[in-house]
């Protein structure tokens, strides 16, 4: 069996410290069941979240020698390294050790009203709201977003405003707005073309390199730019 | 936050964000040399033989290599920099790798061509 170092930048409230721990690992073994090993055998104080184990849930995101990953997803042996710096994501405020503050992510979600927005809905009388094929080709690979915060955790402009909606925000409302039954656009544009919006994005389009889903933010956010544009010129003269 | 070091990751990251590290560092190397230009351009409100020596001091042989570098830092800020118009745009986005490595490859041959022109015009 071969055996790899895991290299984890921990914390614990107070100081911020590097830890070594030797983890023996065997074909298709994941990261985070080797973050597990080192839970149940080597030190139960190590802190880190996860949940679905099968890259749904989002939850086990962290940064492995730089670059953000699913630790469920990930095989050790694919990263083909002796050792593996493991950190917690960037750009948000470590709880402890592999464990971040994601109440301000998902804030910024609610800020842009992520759910089908409609005049017309009335739940004592449910009706089917009918989409064509094409229709639902339009928004649905953005619909795959887990939450898992990679994107954000890369992305620059987030790095120096915190109050940035960011790449999985402007996703969430371009989802929205992108889908024919939803009629809450202007809503969702008004959130965005502010100074902590779209404008903020400079095309590094590394949070479309990094989604473990790949569902392309930054493609979203430069369409949610456009939109934005538009909105903001009509808003002039009316 | 990470603050201003998020610009310049190198680390874990894709060509992408190198590129937009690069471009950031270009953009900060062109305002300083654009505040020494026209520092130097004024310096014509203190006489002409004042400019005169400025002018005999930067345009000579040696310091050639720093012209070159500064219009490497142009033409790199420039073509990288009609990339991210086009792909904030819309355009090309699926291809915005080959569109990153065409407007580099520009770049450094616009690069070569001006290092060309400017050696022929210094050297005689």
């Amino acid at each position: 069996m071969e055996e790899v170092i895991f290299n984890i930048r921990r914390f614990n409230g107070i100081n911020s410290y590097w830890q070594r721990f030797k983890v023996p690992v065997k074909r298709g073994m994941t990261l985070l069941e080797g973050l597990y090993y080192i839970k149940e055998n080597l030190d139960g104080s190590l802190a880190f979240r996860a949940s679905c184990r099968m890259g749904i849930c989002g939850s086990c995101a962290v940064r492995v020698n730089g670059k953000p990953m699913l630790a469920c997803e990930t095989q050790i042996l694919n990263l083909k390294a002796k050792k593996l710096d493991i950190e917690p994501l960037d750009n948000m405020r470590v709880l402890k050790d592999l464990i971040v503050d994601f109440d301000d992510f998902f804030k910024k979600h609610e800020a842009v009203k992520p759910y089908l927005i409609r005049d017309d809905v009335f739940y004592s009388k449910p009706v089917e709201l009918l989409q064509t094929p094409k229709e639902l080709k339009e928004y649905y690979n953005f619909t795959l977003c887990i939450k898992c915060g990679s994107c954000y955790s890369m992305c620059p402009a987030a790095s120096t405003r915190g109050d940035y909606l960011g790449p999985a925000t402007i996703t969430a409302a371009y989802r929205f707005c992108a889908d024919s039954r939803d009629k809450g656009k202007n809503e969702r544009l008004e959130a965005v073309s502010g100074t902590n919006g779209v404008w903020r994005c400079h095309f590094a389009a590394e949070c479309s390199e990094v989604c473990p889903k790949k569902i392309e933010p930054a493609k979203a956010v430069q369409k949610m730019r456009k939109s934005a544009a538009g909105y903001m010129i009509k808003k002039i003269f009316r | 936050m990470v603050g201003v070091k998020g610009w310049f990751r190198i680390r874990g990251v894709s060509l992408q964000s190198l590129a937009f590290s690069l471009q950031r560092l270009t953009g900060i190397i062109l305002l300083i040399y654009l505040v020494a230009h026209l520092s130097y351009l004024t310096s014509i409100r203190l006489g002409e033989e004042v400019y005169t020596a400025f002018i005999s001091l930067t345009v000579r042989p040696e310091t050639l290599p720093l012209d070159s570098l500064l219009f490497l830092v142009i033409f790199y800020h420039a073509f990288n920099g009609l990339r991210v118009v086009l792909n904030e745009f819309g355009i090309l986005y699926e291809y915005r790798r080959a569109l990153l490595y065409i407007l580099a490859a520009l770049a450094v041959i616009c690069w070569l061509w001006s290092t060309y022109v400017m050696y022929i015009y210094v050297m005689g």
